[in-house]
């Protein structure tokens, strides 16, 4: 179905109109465009380490189960009965050595085959006619993303560019590798998902939303709410609609995105360093991992993991975990109340980012619709690679965001 | 365990039913000045989650704790700005005699809270109190609150009010 909306005209260059957050007709536009038929990220590897393990993710109105199969590989299939649509896994997780309805019993393997039909006499149907639906699923670096439908470009064309970020976020690991083993908290928001990722990558609500914080803690945030020249983070613009907040340019010395020394994490530091050479061990260390946003659903956010699920128009849920790094089980601790401190309903950050946007949510609908979208217009560069970047409270990252939203929307890739 | 006299556990409940009205009124200090200095101020997600694996959603030592009501006490907590309207009800408890002079009281809580700051929701918090408590002058001090809600592992709203 062809869509009505013209989102040329509801976004533009400098500004977006208030419906693309209020109207039902958009959000329903959107979970065909964006979460039925786009790459949509839905979990990691790490989370399903031996076979049968399962995990239930939600991907705009579908429920969906990654699972790991007889062979080891990855599969994600809709959580829905081919028989008369009943939910196959009401757990969130666990393992399992098939998939049987509740409903009435029908057995389906690993990999979605219909094994088994109970009172076969009745149902002469040929099985592999109805095996669960599997979706279109690749990964990278263990980031598990499917879709629904064929997507028009590849997993690492979508990414493009992006990869580097992902890679950024492994490599804090001296294996490469992060392990998704530390649970999750849920958020739910009673505003619309895209203020999610829009609002993860804004620097300039740092000093306001967050000001509460900035007094109360002695972080290394601190160093990026002073003066605007002061302030020496850098917001980028990736492509394909992936956007971040680079803090490494503000950093003060090694470690400061872990609130820590060298001499507090001797052992991780000296594993770095064998793992990667001292020259970009020290680099990694000092940079930490990036602060970014993967289109459409997934927050590197720094030491976490971060989902954004779309539950309806005016509401939506943010998943977090603490992102584990292998060969570095000394740091769990600390990032779990790092974790913990930020991101959920009873952070020192996230709380509040909640309160804000329910009441942009409300306050949306009053008056002139149009939001501005200009901030930084004038100084952006752009280098070799096509990235755009500005200063760190500047709009590049929401107007990356936006520009492949509306392509997507338009049907035009 | 031991068990607690009728005596022991009247003052038990009495602290407890002082703990919850500070928390219901938002009196951050007062509330503060009752925790001691080991204090674990937790929120799991699940109750049989082992806080040093699993993330949870509220885990404060002293100074985390301290550092909470800091910012509550800033003026810019915007979560809590109104404070919520809350009035909670503590019940079913169970007490006992641990080592080292230390109570534990078990308890029911049914809390509704009118969240003022966004969306003017009525909510209702409901959960399985425990906590851990010691003499200190003529009342108590609080080593430790585990609150574990029924809806946990859920999604829920903002919660940046003293539960």
């Amino acid at each position: 179905m062809t869509s009505k909306i013209d989102y040329h005209q509801l976004i533009q260059k400098d500004k977006i109109h208030g419906s693309i957050y209020t109207s039902d007709e958009v959000y329903a536009d959107e979970i065909e465009k964006i979460f039925q038929n786009g790459w949509v990220y839905i979990g990691h590897e790490s989370e399903i380490k031996e076979v049968g393990d399962y995990l239930v993710r939600e991907v705009g109105r579908s429920s969906v189960i990654m699972v790991r199969d007889k062979n080891g590989l990855v599969n994600v299939h809709s959580n829905r009965c081919t028989h008369r649509g009943n939910m196959l896994c009401n757990e969130t997780e666990g393992n399992k050595r098939n998939f049987t309805c509740p409903y009435h019993g029908w057995v389906f393997n690993l990999d979605g085959e219909l094994m088994d039909v109970a009172y076969p006499g009745g149902f002469d149907k040929p099985l592999d006619e109805l095996r669960l639906q599997t979706l279109t699923s690749d990964s990278y670096r263990g980031f598990v993303f499917a879709s629904f439908k064929e997507p028009v470009i590849s997993l690492d064309e979508h990414l493009g560019n992006a990869k580097s970020l992902i890679d950024r976020s492994c490599e804090m690991s001296p294996t490469g590798k992060i392990d998704l083993k530390g649970g999750w908290v849920r958020q739910r928001f009673d505003a619309n998902w895209k203020m999610l990722p829009e609002n993860d990558t804004d620097g300039y609500h740092v000093n306001y939303v967050h000001q509460s914080f900035v007094m109360a803690i002695d972080s290394q945030y601190g160093e990026f709410v002073g003066t605007e020249e002061s302030i020496q983070g850098v917001i980028k613009d990736w492509g394909n609609g992936h956007t971040e907040i680079d803090f490494s340019e503000g950093y003060a010395k090694t470690l400061d995105w872990l609130g820590s020394t060298p001499e507090k994490v001797k052992s991780y530091v000296d594993s770095m360093h064998e793992a990667y050479g001292a020259e970009k061990a020290e680099k990694i260390l000092f940079d930490g991992p990036p602060h970014a946003c993967i289109f459409p659903n997934l927050f590197l956010g720094e030491m976490n993991i971060v989902i954004f699920q779309p539950t309806d128009t005016n509401s939506a849920v943010q998943w977090s975990t603490p992102m584990f790094l292998d060969g570095a089980p000394e740091l769990d601790f600390k990032l779990l109340r790092q974790s913990e401190g930020a991101l959920g309903p009873a952070a020192f950050l996230l709380a509040d980012d909640a309160s804000i946007a329910e009441r942009a949510q409300k306050a949306l609908l009053s008056g002139d619709p149009w939001c501005d979208l200009s901030r930084g217009l004038n100084r952006e560069t752009t280098d070799a690679d096509g990235v755009i970047s500005s200063h760190m409270t500047d709009e590049t990252s929401n107007r990356g965001f936006w520009h492949h939203y509306r392509k997507v929307m338009s049907g035009e890739g | 365990m031991g068990q607690v006299s009728h005596d022991v556990a009247h003052e038990l409940e009495h602290f407890i039913v002082h703990e919850a009205k500070l928390a219901d009124e938002s009196k951050y200090q007062e509330w503060e000045d009752l925790w001691a200095d080991d204090a674990v101020y937790w929120v799991p997600a699940k109750e049989d989650d082992d806080p040093a694996q699993k993330v949870s959603i509220l885990y404060d030592n002293r100074t985390r704790l301290a550092t909470r009501i800091r910012q509550l006490k800033t003026g810019y907590r915007y979560s809590q700005l109104p404070v919520s309207g809350m009035r909670r009800v503590i019940s079913n408890f169970e007490y006992s005699e641990q080592a080292e002079g230390r109570y534990q009281i078990e308890a029911n809580f049914f809390l509704p809270e009118f969240s003022i700051q966004s969306v003017r929701d009525f909510r209702i918090w409901s959960g399985r109190v425990t906590y851990l408590v010691s003499r200190r002058g003529d009342s108590f001090q609080i080593h430790m609150k585990k609150i574990v809600l029924v809806n946990g592992t859920e999604p829920i709203p903002t919660l940046s009010f003293l539960l």
